[in-house]
């Protein structure tokens, strides 16, 4: 009875060290590309940061607005931030890279789906990016005109018209990254309408003498004005 | 022998203005005369022109360059005699060249024997021959011609106690064509040389010969009526003889003197001989054709008479105050240059011995219509003397060769008439007619080419003119017509290389053919046709469909 | 040659046809058929009482007329084509026509006319305002002879105006291109101007067509390279200028055209108007400055309002061109009452000083910049014309020679912000 446990277990022993000598190299060589893989994706961080150091990107960034929402958010710059996530894309590609080599069934459809998924990832962060700055861009401009042309709830205006483009910018970067496409349309649409039906109302509502005054100076009613000069700036 | 009532050869002919007293000196007097004159129809002949208009040579004081008459029917002792006259008139018939000669309808020298009669008391039979008048206060409307020199149109005459009229200089008295006498007398004048052979007159002055209050006392129509008379007479018992007018007016009082083809046969188109050369100045066409498009069309039978230079001054007075400034600072900044309203210099000098310049105003003068005058010595680019007085400075001597007083005369060099041109660019060592035969590309051989080719076809006498208006205005473009020849004439008027599109749809087919080389350029098609052009430079195409 | 994508084959063409010219006159247009013929037969008179004997050609730059603006140029040319209606001429005069786009385009209408004159080997080019409906054939000659006869490379005009026109002019573009570049010039910003070959060639040739702010406002580059390429300058007194065009009260347009451009022109030019500690008066031929001392009826309300307004709403944006300090002055005075309000000389030049250091750091979109300074400019308009309203000629003329002191006194505290980080 001795004989034969110390015989099955020699064999196990021998059976678990045979595998085990069949997976070290292996695991041996996951090691190596996991290692390899921090090293590279802490240069890309390095490289990605003094790229990003240059004053026209943290200018771009505080022009779309993305210094003061990482700031209210309790997040490191924005230049920071990329450069943190180039370092653990790069190296979470690296180590299902590794993982892979273990010959793991089924787990290399998981890996090529992460690759996959990498470049809709970036395409998605450059949409959120130019979005924000678009809409910062365009809103300034809208605030600007409506100043300038002496409207009076032009912070309203400006508002606004951020408002819309982050929404458009935020659903076409769902919509890049695949999450939740149905649902999002449903709920862009909705807020949009309902934007637009309180933004009707308030004008409605609120500027309905703008509207009286625009409408009797069109048709030549109402009050005939004094005849002012004009300024002629040059 | 030209045929002597040939009707119309006036309008193909090339005149040639000769002054005998300038041309060439037989006897070695210092002055040239008729001799001398027939020896050098050779050279004439040469040139290739068919007509000699021949300045005043009858008795004369000379104070007008022989303008001022004492005899009609003589010839001046230093020109020679009647005799040498004859054999120069049979001579010069006999190369097939016409003649011409002055006739000065208007006025008299102070010293002809018609004048000394009428002056010599109020009631000679010869009194009513002038106009004579108790004041200086008639006929003011009339203009003073001679501005530099004249004061009034009227003369005190000492003797006759009487103020006598005069149009020119105060030697020059008017005579009265309201006197039948005169006209009659006159007419003898002019039948006198007219039976000699002569074959046409050029009439002197002819706007003045009739005086009226309250006009201007020119081109009136009684002065046109005497011209008809005197045409009627000439065709009548001299056919073929032609009358070619001096009017100095604008175009269009001087289509008058051609009557309905019932007056003169020819007219010096003054006005635009000074546009000529303020266009080739300005380097724009405008001028030319404007003053061409202002120009009355004129009866078939009558012809301008088209001159670049002659003996008078260059006048200026048929165009705008702007122009004669213009003309004034352009062609005569030295102020002794300007004489009576216009500049006495030579062609040569005017367009200062730019021998591009004087060839294409020679083209102009060939190509535009109406016949040509040649003034003697701008055939070789001769030169003139501004510190000689009046006029005299483009009167003298020709150059016929480098040597003793340029070939015109063996005397003395200080007993001519006039000293010769002698500095260094217009002298007659550098500029005389020896030099110029034996040299192919002297301006004396490209006239003979250029009189040559005129003379190939009669579409530039006879033929119609119409203007291409290219968008290059420095492009003066015609097309000249006569039946089923056409000619395209084209002028780069511009001191630079010129690039100029024709519209010449009308002509479509036809290939033309450059007159001077014969060469064959393409044939014109719907597009606008392209000619670069160098500067100065001026074409002569002959069309020809095949 | 930059001249090759500018001329069409059919205005070459035209071009191959006038020739070499004296004088070319360069007439932009875009739907001017109103005041079109009066320019173009005051030029016409003007070239044949003046300059008859000279060659001259008129060259119309259109962008894209649709009422017949180039037809009415080209029928005041002058040729041998016989017509009843004649005006008698020494010469011909070609009036030519092309059309550069099909929308207008300062910039490339000067171009397109310099590339003319350049291949036409014109000794003088000027350039004439379509809409001037008070133009006389005289200012053609003013504006001709100092470069045409007296050697000058541009000449440029000075108006005689009312109170209430010029005032960007008088309150930014006079007294900043003083204090900067060290030239009194006083209207740097001209539709009416002429310069020679010399300058028109160097111009055209500089590589700056492209930039936005000369394709928009050429006419402040053309000064500004004039006077930084030592060129020699003068000023003629034309006389009264009208306004036709609708757009010459769009403030924003005036100030792009002429504050953008001034701003953009100084980055290039930094070495040397860094240098320039005084100014130098311009000659003046013919005349003096004039202003008409009829009386103004401005809404004042309405332009304190728009400043206000402007202070309070433009504020984020404000904060990123002006110091706190100048902000904090603008929103002290932003809350006077229209009858205490004054927008006092020392702070208008301040803020424009900041203005064009954040223009040159681009702090944020430049077009941006210079719409913010609309409010403001409104409110120094409203002061600058209450302490005018009842003053004389020198008062007036006293008034602006201060501003002026007060531009250069602080110039070196602009160059201090030039470079200073936001």
């Amino acid at each position: 009875m001795r004989e034969i446990i110390v015989t099955e277990l020699i064999q196990g022993l021998q059976e678990m060290a045979r595998e085990f000598a069949h997976y070290l190299p292996r695991v041996i060589v996951m090691l190596i590309v996991v290692f390899i893989g921090w090293v590279i994706a802490y240069l890309l961080k390095v490289i990605m940061r003094s790229i990003l150091r240059l004053p026209r990107f943290s200018k771009l960034s505080d022009n779309a607005g993305a210094t003061e929402l990482l700031k209210q958010a309790a997040l490191p710059s924005s230049s920071e931030l990329l450069s943190r996530v180039v370092f653990w894309v790069a190296w979470v590609g690296f180590i299902l890279l590794g993982v892979s080599a273990l010959g793991i069934v089924g787990f290399e459809e998981y890996t090529s789906r992460f690759f996959l998924f990498l470049p809709r990832l970036f395409v998605g962060i450059v949409i959120l990016f130019f979005g924000f700055l678009a809409a910062g861009f365009f809103s300034r401009a809208a605030l600007l005109a409506a100043v300038n042309a002496d409207i009076r709830s032009s912070r309203l205006v400006s508002h606004t018209v951020r408002i819309i483009i982050s929404i458009f910018t935020i659903s076409m970067v769902f919509e890049v990254l695949g999450v939740a496409e149905g649902t999002l349309l449903i709920a862009f649409g909705t807020a949009f309408g309902a934007l637009m039906l309180a933004l009707a109302i308030a004008f409605g509502i609120g500027g309905k003498d703008l509207a009286k005054e625009f409408l009797e100076r069109r048709l030549g009613k109402g009050k005939p004005k004094e005849r002012e000069d004009e300024l002629f700036p040059l | 022998m030209p045929v002597r009532n040939q009707p119309g050869w006036y309008k193909d002919a090339i005149i040639y203005q000769i002054h005998v007293r300038t041309f060439f000196d037989a006897n070695n007097d210092g002055i040239g005369d008729f001799q001398g004159l027939t020896q050098k129809l050779d050279y004439v002949q040469q040139l290739g022109v068919d007509t000699i208009w021949l300045m005043p040579f009858f008795p004369s004081p000379l104070r007008d360059d022989g303008y001022d008459i004492s005899d009609y029917t003589s010839v001046h002792s230093r020109y020679g005699a009647l005799e040498d006259f004859k054999t120069f008139l049979a001579t010069a018939h006999d190369r097939g060249v016409r003649v011409i000669i002055e006739m000065v309808l208007n006025h008299t020298s102070d010293q002809h024997p018609w004048f000394l009669e009428s002056r010599s008391s109020r009631d000679n039979p010869k009194r009513d021959w002038y106009v004579w008048s108790d004041t200086d206060a008639r006929y003011r409307g009339a203009r003073i011609i001679f501005l530099d020199t004249e004061m009034s149109n009227w003369a005190w005459d000492p003797i006759s106690k009487a103020y006598y009229w005069h149009r020119f200089f105060s030697h020059q008295p008017d005579l009265n064509y309201d006197n039948p006498a005169v006209r009659e007398e006159m007419w003898n004048v002019m039948k006198f040389w007219l039976d000699l052979g002569v074959d046409g007159f050029r009439l002197d002055a002819v706007p003045y010969l009739i005086e009226r209050e309250e006009t201007n006392c020119e081109n009136l129509p009684e002065t046109h009526a005497i011209v008809r008379d005197l045409r009627k007479r000439v065709d009548e018992q001299y056919p073929g003889t032609m009358l070619l007018a001096e009017a100095n007016q604008w175009p269009a009082d001087l289509c008058q003197y051609f009557g309905e083809g019932d007056e003169f046969h020819m007219a010096f188109h003054f006005p635009l001989m000074p546009r000529m050369f303020m266009g080739l100045r300005l380097e724009d066409r405008k001028p030319i054709t404007e003053i061409l498009q202002q120009t009355p069309e004129i009866p078939p039978s009558c012809q301008w008479s088209l001159f670049l230079r002659n003996h008078d001054e260059l006048t200026l007075e048929m165009v705008t105050d702007i122009e004669r400034d213009y003309m004034y600072d352009i062609y005569a900044q030295d102020k002794s240059m300007r004489l009576n309203l216009g500049i006495r210099r030579r062609l040569a000098p005017l367009l200062d011995n730019d021998r591009r310049r004087i060839e294409i105003m020679n083209g102009m003068l060939m190509s535009l219509p109406g016949t040509p005058i040649i003034y003697y010595g701008d055939e070789i680019g001769m030169g003139d003397n501004i510190y000689l007085g009046d006029r005299n400075g483009v009167r003298t001597p020709m150059q016929w060769s480098g040597g003793w007083n340029g070939g015109f005369s063996a005397a003395d060099p200080e007993s001519l008439y006039s000293p010769p041109i002698l500095n260094p660019v217009y002298g007659y060592q550098a500029v005389n007619v020896l030099s110029q035969n034996r040299t192919h590309h002297s301006l004396l051989s490209w006239m003979k080419r250029l009189i040559s080719v005129r003379r190939s076809t009669p579409v530039f006498g006879s033929g119609s003119i119409e203007f291409l208006h290219p968008a290059n205005h420095r492009v003066l473009a015609y097309v000249r017509q006569l039946g089923k020849e056409t000619v395209l004439v084209v002028n780069n008027l511009s001191s630079a290389a010129q690039a100029v599109e024709l519209d010449l749809g009308r002509y479509r087919g036809n290939i033309l053919i450059e007159m001077f080389g014969k060469n064959v350029f393409p044939r014109i098609s719907d597009v606008p046709y392209l000619l670069t052009m160098g500067p100065y430079q001026f074409y002569w195409f002959r069309l020809r469909r095949i | 040659m930059p001249e090759e994508t500018l001329l069409s084959d059919d205005f070459l063409r035209q071009l191959i046809n006038v020739g070499e010219v004296d004088i070319l006159i360069g007439l932009p247009t875009h739907n001017n058929a109103g005041t079109i013929q009066q320019v173009t037969h005051a030029i016409q008179a003007g070239i044949l009482k003046c300059f008859p004997r000279d060659r001259a050609v008129i060259i119309n730059a259109d962008g894209g007329s649709r009422d017949g603006t180039p037809q009415m140029v080209t029928g005041v040319s002058i040729d041998d084509v016989w017509s009843a209606s004649k005006v008698y001429a020494l010469r011909t005069l070609h009036a030519v026509s092309t059309e550069y786009g099909s929308s207008p385009e300062p910039g490339r209408a000067l171009r397109t006319i310099l590339a003319a004159a350049d291949l036409l080997q014109a000794k003088v080019c000027v350039i004439i305002s379509a809409d001037e409906a008070t133009i006389e054939p005289d200012w053609l000659q003013k504006l001709v002879k100092p470069v045409y006869r007296d050697n000058f490379d541009l000449a440029l005009p000075i108006y005689q105006r009312q109170r209430f026109e010029g005032l960007l002019m008088r309150n930014v573009l006079y007294p900043m291109v003083r204090s900067i570049y060290g030239c009194r010039v006083r209207e740097p910003f001209a539709s009416d101007f002429a310069i020679s070959s010399r300058l028109a060639t160097d111009f055209l040739n500089q590589d700056l067509w492209n930039q936005d702010w000369v394709r928009l406002g050429p006419e402040i580059s053309l000064t500004t390279a004039a006077i930084t390429g030592s060129y020699r300058i003068c000023q003629a007194f034309l006389g009264v200028r009208a306004h036709t065009d609708p757009s010459a009260t769009d403030l924003i347009l005036a100030l792009r055209r002429t504050v953008g451009a001034l701003f953009a022109s100084l980055d290039a030019n930094f070495p040397m108007w860094s240098k320039i500690s005084s100014s130098q008066p311009v000659p003046l031929i013919d005349g003096t400055c004039a202003i008409t001392p009829e009386a103004i009826n401005i809404n004042r309300e309405r332009l304190r309002d728009m400043f206000a307004n402007g202070v309070s709403e433009l504020d984020p944006v404000f904060q990123y061109i002006l110091s706190p300090q100048t902000l904090a002055d603008l929103h002290r005075i932003a809350a006077l009452d229209l009858n205490e309000f004054r927008y006092p000389p020392e702070l208008w030049v301040r803020t424009v000083f900041e203005f064009a250091a954040s223009f040159h750091q681009s702090v944020i979109n430049r077009d941006h910049i210079i719409q913010a300074l609309g409010p403001l400019f409104r409110g120094r308009a409203l002061s600058f014309l209450e302490e005018i309203s009842d003053a004389t000629e020198e008062q007036i003329e006293m008034n602006v020679e201060r501003l002026c002191g007060e531009f250069e006194r602080l110039k070196p505290y602009f160059l201090k912000v030039w470079n200073e980080k936001r």
